[in-house]
């Protein structure tokens, strides 16, 4: 069941597009990530959403009606801010309360309903508090709390991890989403930061420039990227450019690179993208054990770096550079200059369409 | 070497203080003539309380600086709201609009608003002194209050807006609150700018009219008295409590939001 | 405790349904009244003064209004003003060089012989006169320098045979009150300049074998350069203005171009040639203004 729903949103500020024919569904309970790099317009597409910015063009519906128009105060929604915007001259009761009572919630029932929200963040105890006095994951759980007690339509998160240390960090994103599936909110959360959208999200979407470049499953948008841009920014990725034949694409050096996937017109230009973990070394000189995978070709190590339980290799093949990354679990490191084989498999080889 | 340093200092306080401190202690000599040596009395304070026009230009002052400090609060706050929280075309030009009264010499202002209050039917008066002090006090109160903007995190509002905050309740909720202690500074200006305020008076005061910097002038440019000694004191002493006052209300960030 | 979000409570606020006031509407209504209030004191009665400077005579009556530039011939006209307006700018030099000396070696001794609580209590003190009535300052200075007045008495007590020392109505009484008036500028904007000096450039020069009179010329002063300029640019600006002080302090001799200008307006009753005087100064204050703009920036930015 669909609850929010943006519908060819435009903006632009100035003569400068931010925003360019943006549509998409957030079905009720989702947890969607807007990922994209500063700039992308991930942000203000989510106060468009809240009601900070009035779109030029296009429709925002949010559980059915339509809130293009409607303030920000009106259209139940909740949010935290990037910095938490805690309101430092009130507790943290007052700040929990604060929605509630523009809602004519007062007296007993909001205190029972503050307290509830508290327990949830898992902050009881706290409420006498002022913002200064606690922590910075604490004040995160109030800004949290204060959001989800007013029981809103829509949960808009805006980078709100990003001023938190690594730990802390990650210890957040799974109260994020253990918090979340107990509400069963509708969330829309904007990060740049592509792990913790893989981590935490039902559904990522990808901006670039204004507009969704993908959406779909984190597994999805990981795993078949739909543009350079959609496989670049979300780790690390090798491409491959040739002309399309039966089956795959020929490169350059006439050697051919089987794809498992819908491919471009015979004979037109096509770029392939291969992920780094998903490529195996075979070291032919110490006869490694061959595999089934039918992508291969020769290369040689020209770089490698150790990282414990990984190491990440650059290999050089005919002018081309592959990254890949490996468990470290070999018997012996492959070091620079070993001439190896890399295989992988078609079904890894995504085709990408061609840049807009 | 630092014990030069600090005996200078001593010196210049001295140069600072030394004639405020006998200007008072004449106040409470007894000779009208300022005769030496001391002989302690409060002869010219009693003396004050009969003196009607002093006293009535002294009722005079607080209630401009009263009034100018409520009016130019207020409207100044305003205008702070605006210049720190909204864009829009020629912000510059208003901010730079607001130099003029407080760099234009006040002899300038004073002499045109005497010109143009006398032809366009404004006159002179308590109205005119009302309209001079709160123009010259306006810029402070919008730089003074714009700089408790700085503290006030503007997201807050719309973390209140997010909550179901009107605008305006979130201004009166939220921002209001927080930005209280560069109000109340903003308004012990006002006040003590208003007090203080001699030239602009000097030219809109009429005879009937005046206030007490403007009655102290004409006695000393009469013959000098003990009673005008006693009636500077205290208005030193009154906008000296009005400054201690302010600078430990407007202390920047003192209730605000450090974080 | 899942919280159902189709039990969301309605919102009570009657925002909802109606129109907020567009943005620019908003921003208006809060600008308008001190914009407006400013237009009605300050901007439009500084451009009737200009206009005002072009008239022949003040308009009374029934006096046809013609208009001329004779207002601003009167330097050429009346050569005395020349001498006023050489002796207001003397006395605005004198005053400005001594509160820049004293100024100078003030903050200097507050940065580099006192710190902490000390150093911020002494630095309120010398700035809280500054806040006080200027009226009232001045005349405190008639009582110590009047013939007979608190200067006489003190030499007197020490050197009882002296004569009389006081120089109430001089041109040097009046530059003493200028300077007691406008010190505490100066002292802060040196201050402000010299806080900022590291103190290991200070002893990497000494340890170098630079003598103090080196430091002094060659670090301290440059440094505190952009202080003296704004300092001496602020209180310059005003004491060629004023006229209360001359007045009081220096009776008679105390004739400077802010005196003629007030004596246009109360007394002669000759507006235009008050207005075609006022914007002479102006014109020079903001020619000083503009010239300095840069350091004004730099210098006064707490």
């Amino acid at each position: 069941m669909t609850n929010v729903e943006v519908r060819s949103i435009a903006k632009n500020y100035g003569s400068v597009p931010v925003l360019t024919d943006i549509s998409t569904d957030f079905t009720q309970g989702s947890f969607t990530s807007l990922l994209g790099p500063s700039g992308s317009g991930k942000t203000t597409l989510l106060r468009i959403i809240a009601g900070f910015i009035i779109p030029d063009q296009g429709n925002v519906a949010i559980g059915g009606n339509d809130v293009t128009r409607m303030p920000v105060w009106a259209r139940n929604i909740g949010m935290v801010f990037q910095s938490y915007a805690l309101f430092p001259h009130m507790t943290v009761n007052e700040n929990v309360a604060f929605g509630l009572a523009r809602r004519g919630i007062k007296g007993e029932e909001s205190r029972k309903q503050v307290e509830r929200a508290l327990e949830l963040v898992r902050l009881p105890g706290f409420g006498d508090r002022k913002p200064k006095q606690l922590s910075g994951g604490q004040q995160q759980r109030v800004a949290l709390a204060r959001a989800i007690v007013t029981k809103p339509s829509v949960l808009l998160l805006d980078e709100p991890l990003s001023a938190l240390d690594r730990r802390l960090r990650q210890e957040m994103q799974v109260e994020l989403i253990r918090i979340q599936k107990e509400s069963g909110l509708t969330t829309i959360f904007v990060t740049h930061d592509q792990e913790e959208a893989l981590t935490l999200s039902d559904k990522v979407a990808i901006l670039d420039r204004g507009r969704i470049v993908q959406i779909g499953a984190p597994t999805e948008v990981y795993e078949r990227p739909k543009t350079r841009f959609a496989a670049e920014f979300l780790g690390d990725t090798n491409f491959l450019t040739g002309t399309v034949v039966a089956g795959g694409i020929r490169l350059a050096n006439g050697s051919t690179v089987a794809v498992d996937a819908p491919l471009p017109a015979t004979g037109s230009e096509a770029t392939v993208a291969v992920r780094p973990e998903k490529i195996v070394i075979r070291d032919v000189a110490r006869g490694g054990k061959d595999t089934d995978r039918s992508n291969r070709v020769s290369a040689t190590i020209s770089s490698s770096v150790y990282a414990g339980t990984a190491l990440t290799y650059e290999a050089a093949f005919d002018g081309l550079s592959f990254k890949i990354f490996a468990q470290n679990s070999d018997a012996r490191p492959h070091s620079v200059g070993d001439v190896v084989e890399l295989t992988w498999s078609p079904l890894h080889t995504v085709p990408l369409e061609a840049a807009a | 070497m630092k014990i030069a340093a600090r005996f200078y200092i001593a010196a210049i306080l001295a140069f600072l203080y030394l004639p405020i401190l006998v200007m008072m202690a004449m106040g409470f000599n007894e000779s009208p003539l300022y005769e030496l040596p001391f002989s302690f009395s409060t002869r010219w304070y009693q003396a004050l309380a009969g003196n009607a026009p002093l006293v009535n230009s002294g009722i005079n002052s607080i209630w401009i600086a009263v009034a100018t400090s409520i009016i130019a609060t207020v409207l100044g706050t305003m205008a702070s709201v605006a210049l720190s929280r909204r864009t829009f075309r020629g912000k510059t030009l208003l901010q730079l609009m607001l130099l003029p009264p407080i760099a234009i010499p006040w002899l300038i202002t004073g002499t045109a608003m005497l010109v143009f209050f006398f032809y366009s039917g404004i006159g002179r008066g308590l109205h005119a002194l009302l309209i001079g002090h709160v123009a010259l006090a306006i810029p402070y109160v919008v730089l003074v209050v714009g700089t408790g903007f700085q503290t006030v995190r503007a997201d807050l509002e719309e973390a209140a807006m997010s909550l179901g905050s009107t605008p305006v309740h979130a201004f009166f909720s939220i921002t209001l609150p927080l930005l209280y202690p560069s109000i109340l500074g903003a308004a012990l200006f006002a006040f003590a700018v208003s007090l203080d305020q001699f030239v602009i008076s000097y030219f809109l005061a009429t005879p009937g009219f005046s206030t007490l910097p403007v009655q102290i002038y004409s006695a000393i440019r009469k013959g000098f008295t003990p009673e005008i000694n006693a009636i500077s004191t205290i208005l030193l002493v009154g906008s000296m409590a009005v400054i201690v006052i302010f600078a430990l209300f407007a202390k920047p960030g003192g209730v605000s939001d450090k974080r | 405790m899942p919280l159902d979000p189709a039990n969301s409570t309605q919102l009570r606020e009657p925002g909802g349904s109606r129109k907020p006031l567009p943005p620019w509407a908003s921003t208006a209504a809060l600008l308008v009244p001190t914009y407006g209030w400013l237009t009605l004191a300050v901007f439009l009665p500084l451009c009737t003064m200009f206009a005002f400077s072009f008239l022949t005579a003040t308009p009374m009556g029934k006096a046809p209004i013609v208009f001329t530039f004779k207002q601003y011939r009167a330097f050429i006209d009346q050569p005395y003003l020349l001498g006023v307006a050489w002796q207001s700018l003397l006395m605005g030099f004198w005053t400005t060089f001594f509160c820049a000396v004293l100024g100078f070696f003030a903050a200097l001794a507050l940065v580099r012989a006192t710190e902490g609580k000390v150093r911020e209590t002494l630095l309120i003190l010398v700035l809280l006169p500054f806040w006080t009535n200027g009226l009232v300052r001045v005349f405190s200075w008639t009582m110590v320098l009047r013939e007979g007045g608190f200067l006489d008495y003190a030499i007197h007590s020490v050197w009882p045979g002296a004569g009389s020392v006081g120089f109430l109505y001089t041109r040097q009484a009046v530059v003493v009150g200028l300077v007691h008036g406008y010190l505490p500028y100066m002292i802060l904007t040196c201050y402000i300049a010299l806080v900022t000096i590291d103190n290991t450039i200070v002893e990497a020069a000494s340890s170098l074998g630079a003598r103090w009179w080196t430091i002094l010329w060659k670090i301290l002063l440059p440094m505190a350069a952009p202080g003296l300029i704004s300092g001496s640019v602020l209180i310059f600006v005003p004491v060629i203005g004023s006229f209360m002080e001359p007045r009081i302090l220096g009776g008679r001799v105390g004739v400077t171009m802010g005196t003629v200008i007030e004596d246009q307006f109360t007394q002669a009753f000759n507006w235009p040639l008050g207005a075609a005087l006022s914007f002479t100064m102006l014109a020079v204050v903001l020619g000083i203004f503009a010239t300095f703009s840069g350091v004004l920036r730099r210098g006064t930015a707490l």
